[in-house]
């Protein structure tokens, strides 16, 4: 009797956890714009449920909490209301007997001093904030405000050219974005409330794979302003903005020191996971618009081939977009040895052709981001023995995506983790020979959330190798625009929401300079609002819309689909060269993640408002 | 993407149909006679599947499908009121009351409540769900609309129409908590957003949620709705009048050709109180000249009166000292019957209407150039499919505004804007581009333009060639304007000179459109034959989404013109100086005609002042206020031995007549109206007031019998049957094809002509379409120092002209009242002025007392000023300085100079 009681109990445990799954599925996918008052609300009734039943904090008093909190939401409350609320939920917090009572009074105490404005909103204008109101997921979350539902529509219809066109009228790099993007889009896509989030990058990829970007027409552009605009800098960034200026009938020079275009996208990824030649399909349909002049080889800035002052003279506005080029540094004993490099200076000698022969050596990369596993898995194909890396926390704090960890752990690459830099030795000819580190322990979380490391009062360890690479991270190099608005302390530029430096009329920053070192979607949506500022703050308004009619939506398709991975060349083969690893998608592939779109731009909250969400 | 259209097969409710795979269901089963209902939907603008009322069962569908929104699919097998389906609607019906205040008895909207009627079929009177949303506070500050959130059921009507029908997308949706609310702006601060109270979400409420106050008056029942045309500008919306017992209540748009179910504030809310205001004048009236006050007099007195008078002066002085000025805002057939008067019983050619201060300079210029003085290309046609739209010197938005919304839709959808206007207007914040250009630097612009078509080698020289003349003489000219020279002049950037002219001529569709910035100067016509000039220089006209078209600014302005009140134009632009068309009238109207042409408006005053005229008839107009330099006019009525006016009001100009006539409104009498695009359309009679007031056709018919011209007594249907019998362009036109429903625009030549949408397709009506030479003039007042700032005159949305009409609305007034001046915050700060501060305006012509409002909107040296306002009038300052073909004043350029008041006068 007694033995057969546990089992049907843990089995309905079981159940319950299994249930709590979707539970789980259905928070993560929280969509946004949603009332965080509401959200609270949520969260304290999931919270009560959980109450045992024993102590009257929590039994009784969460039950009131989430009455006077159900009156706030629906603005029916007064002040009074929300400070019994507040009160009572000190008690709970001060009396509760474990932490089902203590946390949820927690929370709802964080929560009103989080979104204090929304709480007094609901009180006193009976009201959200303006801001609240869902948008339509994956392009609210893109940060170029892609149409993405649009494409996948265009790509379902087989008409490619038509979706690279669509995504080009917000973001002129669908090639490599197709590979390299870090697609926040997928992160609230709606379909996660069925299944899994639509592959939305494996969807890009599959379109621009069809045909070629710079196959494609661009729009045409506007007639000719008449205005010239200097961009500084021929990145992502730049070159958005330079192929919005130019479709608007502006004249755009564009002044990169190096001798090719791309920024980081051609110095600081590697070929592996975005070929030149794919890179160059981007860049040729960005240039092919014509009104654009590239001056090459020409660096800008106090001492520079060509001076600010000089581009604020000749040009009707400037836009600076220099990202953020030069690795930084840690200030451990040994790092002025041989052997030991940045992360950026070893990716941008590579971009260059020259590969470094690392044949017999043992590489340490210090870093956990994606440029740590770019270098990582390059050291692996310029031949190292060996290739450790060394992080400070845990995996799952790395900042690198999930699958650059994977491929790099697969092609052989050892991952330190929880070890701290503590210095470099070097050999009697100043050579690298070693790489000590201090074992860390995972501690506090911060305020930011994140988890503290601290000494964990282990012995050091020794990792022997002759080559060190810095990847933690880049500083803008800002001297030659020091009297331009520079944060001294972050060394970015400071500039107004519209991208305009403070201070200038016309001198416009965007991208890595400005936010410091994030992602080339980040910096293509700067680029674009850059864009459209400056053609604001040249008196006009202009247009640069294709015509392009996007498919009517089908039958919502709610049966759940697992979802389909891009796959990788296997570890054995592609860790040997720089040759692309990701494989693309067949047809059949992309059809059946087409079809799992849901169109929120069409069913749902997208269609109100004229569409203007 | 022009898809060709497929047919499939599909069942609805047993009956088998096949329709093109283009349809929603819905549309499948409306087409088929099968109703489904619905509550959210609106066609083409609110397509969302909301509100789930119009769900429909679907064979071999686990979901039911909102019938509005879905596509017919072959073989579909679709049940419109199966059980699921009913009860499903029930449910929804029930959720929907649950928040729903069923106050039913009290709120406006009963008895035409989609709730309502829907609630009644599916047999609900109360819902099954308990209610418990907050109870948020009405917003009814605005004085036209309200908002009810507890009437409101979310179903997004009203902000969709807002956003693509409005083009104004001030309508938004708010949220509490997981409630979504319509932000609606008609609280306290309605005066300061952008909402300009057109109401059109009012009119696609299905509730009473978002409701026009005038609709708290009556009920859906006690009322009968008479289809007519807004007596506003010449967009020519159609609505209805709601009329109940004997009074106009409310308006309610119609989908016409022109408003596509649209109306703006003044429409709907500011075109009846006129009628059935107080202060209409009932009776004839007599000034008594020893008292100096008008008595009450009766029809035979007066009439007598005129007619003894007008024809003395006549015997000893001739008929040329006799004139008439028609009403522009009156239909066709009563200025048809006015000029016939003039003509055939005064024996004279003085007869002319306000076209003369507005677009005579369009109608002669055009005239002289294509052979047309009209607008060449529908309304819709130039807002639909068009690449770039040429906006020059008109502010639609205000002054003709559901032409405005259509071109905010235009933009919307894609197409460029180029506005060329001195003022920062509403549609220049959408422009690709704005040419903040000086006033009165038209010519010079268009010269511009043209200098750059040419350079570029962009001229369309097929059509030069084969439909044109004069275009050698014309490219010497503007050689001389380099774009330079050209920014110069109109203190502009050549370098949006250079692309507006590129974006205008390599695009495929693009119309201009202009208004009375283009006429309305000393060298108007000039500008506006520049206007045609860049037109025919790239081919654009006599072609779908292109043309030369000037937005006429009264309600039937066009028809005063087209109705030859012109002193050189007998009706449909016959001239006087043609002796078969002499003949032709002499036979039908059986008198010998004075073959002399008449004196223009503008020209009577000074030959009042003169004592060359004598006694003049002025019907419905007010030229005190509305002409330029006041105290001109004032001393020429003065002179005037007999003057008689015919109005609705004791207007201004009425203080100054002998004898005053009680007219009768728009809504008191049948007619036609021709609006800007040659649309002529129906007026019809939705009351009869109490009091003396005669038809003023009848009025003119009495008169010249009076005055010893037999003219038979006709009604309003045969008299537009002799105009037709007159004038070819009318001919085929009558009364009873447009009471069938047909619209016509002229030329209209016989009973089975269409009608002519689109003006000189393949060959212009003067045959050969003529490049006028101009060289820019400047205008005829520059600043000096003494008066340093240039003065611009022009509309506001929530008036027109003199007030007559919209005054008599207190929301209008309340929005809008009182007299202003915009000014640059350069010369405000320079005179130590502050926004919002009472100023004292002055030109050499008079001074008035104004408020100051500094901004940007107007360019440092220039100030605009509204024409409306008898607390600061205008037109006490401008110059009637005359244009030399069309005789218009100079509204748009004068100069003034703006003083600081003494805090005393401030006080004062």
């Amino acid at each position: 009797m007694y033995k057969e009681k546990v089992l049907q109990t843990n089995e309905m445990n079981q159940k319950t956890a299994k249930f709590l799954d979707k539970f789980v599925k259905r928070v993560k996918a929280n969509p946004p714009g949603v009332c965080p008052i509401a959200v609270q609300l949520a969260f304290l009734q999931s919270s009560r449920s959980q109450t045992c039943g024993k102590c009257v904090p929590c039994r009784d008093g969460l039950e009131q909490v989430e009455n006077m909190m159900r009156e706030i939401l629906e603005g029916k409350a007064d002040m009074e209301t929300f400070d019994n609320m507040v009160d009572l939920a000190k008690m709970i917090q001060d009396t509760a007997d474990c932490a089902i009572g203590y946390e949820a009074a927690n929370i709802v105490l964080q929560s009103v001093e989080l979104f204090h404005d929304e709480y007094m909103s609901h009180i006193k204008d009976h009201r959200c904030q303006a801001e609240i109101g869902q948008k339509v997921p994956c392009i609210s979350h893109c940060p170029a405000n892609v149409d993405i539902p649009g494409y996948i529509a265009l790509i379902g219809e087989h008409r490619y050219a038509d979706a690279i066109n669509l995504i080009r009228h917000d973001n002129p790099f669908p090639t490599a974005c197709a590979f390299i993007c870090e697609h926040p889009c997928e992160a609230k896509c709606r379909r996660d409330l069925l299944d899994s989030p639509v592959n939305i990058r494996g969807l890009k990829k599959f379109a621009v794979d069809q045909v070629a970007a710079d196959q494609v027409k661009v729009p045409p552009c506007n007639v000719a302003t008449g205005k010239k605009v200097a961009i500084v800098g021929g990145g992502p960034s730049g070159l958005t903005t330079a192929y919005y200026l130019s479709l608007m009938g502006h004249k755009v020079v564009v002044f990169e020191e190096r001798a090719q275009l791309g920024g980081m996208l051609r110095f600081g990824i590697p070929n592996y996971r975005l070929p030149k030649d794919r890179l160059d399909e981007d860049i040729n349909a960005v240039l092919s618009t014509g009104n654009i002049e590239v001056r090459l080889n020409t660096a800008v800035g106090k001492g520079k081939e060509v001076t600010m002052e000089q581009l604020m003279d000749e040009y009707n506005a400037v836009y600076i977009a220099i990202g953020a080029q030069t690795g930084k540094s840690v200030k451990v004993e040994g790092v002025e040895s041989n052997g030991v490099y940045s992360a950026v200076d070893m990716l941008g000698e590579i971009g260059r052709g020259n590969i470094p022969d690392y044949s017999g050596k043992r590489v340490v990369v210090v870093g956990g981001g994606n440029v740590a596993m770019d270098c990582a898995r390059s050291a692996i194909r310029c031949k190292a023995d060996e290739v450790t890396v060394i992080y400070r926390r845990r995996q799952i704090d790395m900042t690198a995506l999930p699958s650059e960890i994977q491929g790099a752990i697969e092609e052989g690459v050892e991952l330190l983790t929880l070890h701290a830099p503590l210095r470099i030795k070097a050999d009697e000819n100043g050579n690298v020979s070693a790489f000590v580190a201090q074992q860390q322990m995972i501690n506090l979380y911060t305020k930011q959330g994140q988890p503290g490391a601290i000494d964990a009062n282990k012995p050091e360890l020794e990792v022997p190798c002759e080559v060190v690479l810095m990847a933690i991270g880049q500083d803008i190099v800002s001297e030659p625009f020091e009297e331009f608005s520079v944060n001294p302390r972050r060394k970015t530029f400071e500039t107004e929401n519209t991208t305009r430096v403070k201070g200038y009329d016309k001198v416009f920053a965007g991208g890595d300079c400005v936010f410091g070192p994030a992602t080339v979607i980040k910096a293509i949506g700067a680029g674009k609002i850059a864009a459209l500022n400056i053609d604001e703050y040249l008196g006009y308004h202009h247009k640069y819309l294709d015509d392009i009619d996007i498919p009517e939506p089908k039958e919502n398709n709610r049966n759940h689909y697992g979802r389909v991975h891009l796959t990788d060349r296997s570890a054995r083969e592609r860790k040997k060269n720089f040759e692309p690893v990701e494989n693309g998608m067949s047809y059949d592939e992309a059809m059946q993640e087409c079809g799992k779109c849901l169109r929120c731009d069409h069913f749902g909250c997208g269609v109100v408002e004229g569409g203007r969400v | 993407m022009e898809t060709t259209k497929t047919l499939v097969t599909i069942t609805i409710d047993g009956v088998q149909l096949s329709v093109p795979d283009s349809l929603t269901i819905l549309e499948a089963a409306q087409n088929a006679g099968i109703r489904i209902p619905t509550l959210c939907y609106l066609k083409d603008v609110n397509e969302i599947g909301a509100c789930k009322m119009c769900v429909v069962e679907v064979e071999d569908k686990d979901n039911l499908v909102t019938s509005c929104n879905t596509k017919v699919k072959e073989g579909m097998v679709i049940s419109t009121m199966s059980e699921k389906v009913v009860k499903s609607r029930k449910q929804v019906l029930n959720l929907l009351l649950a928040n729903h205040d069923v106050r039913c008895f009290s709120c406006g909207k009963s008895g035409e409540c989609k709730l309502q009627e829907l609630s009644d079929e599916y047999e609900i009177t109360q819902s099954c769900y308990k209610a418990d949303a907050a109870k948020l506070p009405a917003k009814k500050e605005n004085p036209f609309l309200t908002y009810y959130p507890e009437l409101c059921i979310n179903c997004q009507r009203c902000v969709s129409t807002c956003n693509k029908r409005a083009g104004n997308g001030v309508l938004h949706n708010g949220k509490i908590g997981t409630r979504t609310l319509i932000d609606a702006p008609f609280g306290e601060d309605w005066k300061v957003t952008d909402c300009e109270s057109c109401g059109n979400c009012a009119a696609a409420c299905p509730t009473g949620a978002l409701i026009a106050k005038n609709h708290k008056h009556y009920r859906a029942g006690q009322v009968k709705k008479v289809l007519t045309t807004c007596p506003h500008c010449a967009t020519g919306c159609q609505y209805y009048l709601v009329v109940k017992g004997n009074q106009i209540v409310d308006v309610e748009p119609a989908n016409g050709p022109s408003n596509k179910g649209l109306l703006c504030v003044k429409g709907r809310f500011g075109s009846f109180n006129f009628v059935h205001s107080p202060e209409r004048l009932k009776y004839p009236l007599i000034k008594n000249h020893e008292t100096g006050e008008f008595e009450r007099a009766t029809w035979d007195e007066a009439l007598d009166l005129i007619a003894s008078k007008f024809n003395e002066i006549k015997k000893q002085y001739g008929p040329d000292a006799l004139a008439g000025f028609a009403c522009s805002r009156s239909p066709n057939e009563d200025i048809y019957m006015l000029q016939k008067m003039v003509r055939c019983a005064f024996g004279t050619n003085n007869v002319d209407n306000c076209a003369r201060v507005c677009h005579s300079a369009t109608v002669a210029g055009l005239a002289m150039t294509l052979g047309s003085g009209a607008m060449t290309n529908p309304i819709s046609d130039i807002t639909t499919d068009v690449d770039c739209i040429l906006l020059v010197g008109s502010n639609p938005e205000e002054a003709h505004p559901v032409v405005g919304m259509q071109i905010r839709q235009a933009v919307e959808k894609g197409a460029r804007l180029i506005v060329v206007d001195p003022r920062d207007i509403g549609l220049s914040k959408r422009a690709d581009i704005h040419l903040k250009l000086k006033p009165g630097t038209n010519v010079a612009f268009a010269n511009g333009m043209m200098h750059v078509i040419i350079k570029e080698g962009l001229v369309d020289e097929e059509f030069v060639k084969t439909r044109t003349e004069g275009f050698e003489e014309l490219k010497k000219i503007v050689e001389e304007y380099t774009p330079e020279r050209v920014a110069e002049i109109c203190h502009i950037d050549p370098d949006h000179l250079r692309e507006a002219a590129l974006m205008y001529a390599k695009a495929k569709k693009a119309p201009i459109i202009y208004c009375l910035g283009v006429t309305e100067h000393s060298t108007g016509t000039e500008g506006v034959m520049s206007m045609s000039n860049m037109a025919m220089m790239v081919g654009k006209l006599g072609k779908s989404g292109c043309g030369v078209n000037p937005l006429r600014g009264q309600n039937n302005v066009q028809g005063a013109c087209d109705m030859g009140a012109l002193p050189g134009d007998f009706p449909g632009y016959q001239k006087l100086t043609n002796p078969e068309v002499v003949a032709k009238f002499e036979k039908a109207w059986g008198v010998e005609l004075n073959k002399k042409p008449g004196t223009h408006a503008t020209d009577v005053f000074g030959a009042a002042i003169r004592k060359e005229i004598r006694g003049l008839f002025i019907f419905g107009e007010d030229p005190v206020v509305t002409d330029a330099d006041q105290n001109h006019i004032r001393k020429a009525l003065e002179s005037l031995d007999f003057l008689v006016l015919d109005d609705l009001f004791m207007t201004e100009t009425a203080q100054y007549a002998d004898v005053i006539l009680p007219g009768t409104s728009y809504a008191e009498k049948e007619g036609t109206f021709s609006n800007t695009e040659r649309r002529v359309q129906r007026v019809r009679k939705a009351v009869q007031l109490e009091g003396e007031m005669r038809l003023d056709t009848d009025i003119f018919i009495d008169l010249m019998n009076r005055m010893g011209y037999p003219q038979p007594q006709l009604t309003s249907e045969e008299i537009m049957d002799e105009i037709a019998s007159l004038t070819p362009s009318f001919g085929g036109i009558s009364h009873r094809r447009l009471d069938k429903g047909e619209t016509l625009q002229w030329p209209c030549l016989d009973k089975k002509h269409p009608g002519t949408p689109i003006m000189h397709v393949g060959k212009f009506a003067r045959g050969l379409g003529w490049f006028y030479p101009a060289e820019y003039v400047p205008s005829a007042e520059l600043p000096d120092e003494e008066y340093p700032l240039i003065m611009m005159t022009g509309r506001v949305l929530y008036h027109y002209n003199t007030r007559a009409m919209t005054g008599k609305t207190p929301g209008l007034m309340e929005r809008e009242g009182h007299s202003f001046i915009e000014m640059n915050t350069e010369d405000a700060a320079r005179l130590g002025i502050e926004n919002g501060e009472k100023v004292r305006v002055s030109s050499r012509r008079g001074t008035i007392i104004s408020t100051a409002r500094v901004g940007e909107k107007v360019s440092p040296k220039e100030t605009w000023m509204p024409f409306h306002f008898p607390d600061g009038n205008a037109n006490v300052l401008t110059n009637a300085a005359l244009d030399k073909y069309a005789r218009i004043p100079e509204y748009k350029v004068c100069a003034i100079k703006v003083e600081k008041l003494s805090p005393e006068e401030q006080n004062a």
